[in-house]
């Protein structure tokens, strides 16, 4: 084996990566800048307004005040520009309020226990579940979860509906681990 | 494809595993299911960049700013290498660059599993979560690997010498 054959193809690869990068459409920048879920401003307690004023550049987080008015003005119709991460108090809020919760985990750990009302939407296979997701009103709030803060299925799973056109995409971060801390209202089948 | 096999079971009765796992035929056949199996990965990531620096950032792994210049580069390696791996070009040193590809992808699997991370693999664009049937293919594509970087193979080689 030869080493400076391998070093050679490997910078060639490189090379051709960094061409065909630069003209591509839809290529990627050079570095990269942090994934950014922005904070729904109603959801952050007083703790995490301190966090957000620290981060405020990278969370970009709305000031509460400003949101709010728009959020009461324009209830009906304003959609989100990307779905939007919510703590587990702001959860609970849209769950009284009769949100729909899409569980985004299999079907297997949806079955052994998810929040009451949930509609199971798994991320891997979600193709097959397309009449459940066409049976959904896209103009409705809705919230996908997975199991908490170390998966992330239900912010892939967000991203994915919002493509299909839901407007108002919430996805609920620290997930059913955390609302089972709570003792909030669960199912299981 | 018959008197592939035919050769490797009667080379299996006289002289069990050197010769086996040297097969020139076993060895193709290694050779063009790695060779597939990179083209593909390769070609899906880089139709879908920023599909491929997410999932990379999913591993939790690099520092953010780095990614990009990854899912930028790693795919086209895969890409390159599959396509001289095909031709049978400098077969020895394209699994060579194969066999430390796996390796670090798979000890990025591991990692995250003990992390008790449910991430996407990235694998091939979506659709497959990391876990221990990750991990078993990876195994056997680093053992081929392996076997190429010892033997090569030089059957239906693109004649250029």
């Amino acid at each position: 084996m030869n080493i400076s054959k391998i070093l050679l193809i490997t910078f060639i690869s490189v090379l051709l990566s960094l061409v065909y990068n630069h003209f591509n459409p839809n290529g990627l920048k050079f570095i990269r800048e942090e994934r950014l879920l922005n904070w729904e401003s109603n959801s952050l307690s007083e703790s995490d307004t301190l966090y957000s004023s620290i981060n405020e550049k990278n969370i970009n987080a709305p000031k509460p005040s400003d949101s709010l008015v728009i959020d009461k003005k324009n209830e009906s119709i304003k959609s989100f520009q990307k779905p939007k991460a919510i703590k587990t108090d702001f959860a609970y809020k849209l769950f009284m309020d009769g949100v729909t919760f899409i569980d985004a985990r299999s079907a297997d750990e949806f079955a052994e226990g998810h929040i009451k009302g949930a509609v199971n939407i798994p991320f891997y296979g979600s193709e097959n579940y397309l009449d459940v997701i066409n049976s959904l009103n896209k103009n409705e709030i809705v919230v996908t979860y997975c199991s908490g803060a170390d998966c992330d299925i239900s912010i892939l799973s967000g991203d994915e509906l919002f493509e299909l056109g839901f407007n108002r995409v919430y996805v609920f971060i620290d997930g059913y681990d955390e609302w089972i801390k709570n003792n909030y209202p669960t199912i299981k089948n | 494809m018959m008197s592939g096999l035919k050769i490797i079971t009667q080379q299996l009765k006289t002289n069990p595993m050197k010769n086996f796992y040297s097969n020139k035929y076993l060895l193709l056949v290694i050779r063009i299911i790695l060779a597939f199996v990179f083209i593909y990965a390769g070609a899906e990531k880089i139709s879908d960049p920023e599909a491929f620096a997410i999932s990379i950032s999913n591993y939790r792994l690099l520092p953010i700013a780095t990614v990009n210049f990854f899912a930028i580069t790693l795919p086209w390696i895969e890409l390159v290498a599959g396509v001289l791996l095909i031709f049978g070009i400098s077969v020895k040193e394209n699994a060579g660059i194969i066999f430390s590809m796996l390796l670090f992808f798979t000890i990025a699997i591991i990692i995250s599993l003990f992390r008790g991370l449910s991430i996407d693999c990235g694998c091939f664009g979506k659709g497959s979560q990391i876990g221990l049937f990750k991990l078993g293919e990876n195994t056997l594509m680093i053992i081929g690997s392996i076997l190429l970087m010892i033997y090569g193979s030089t059957l239906s080689k693109l004649k250029s010498e």
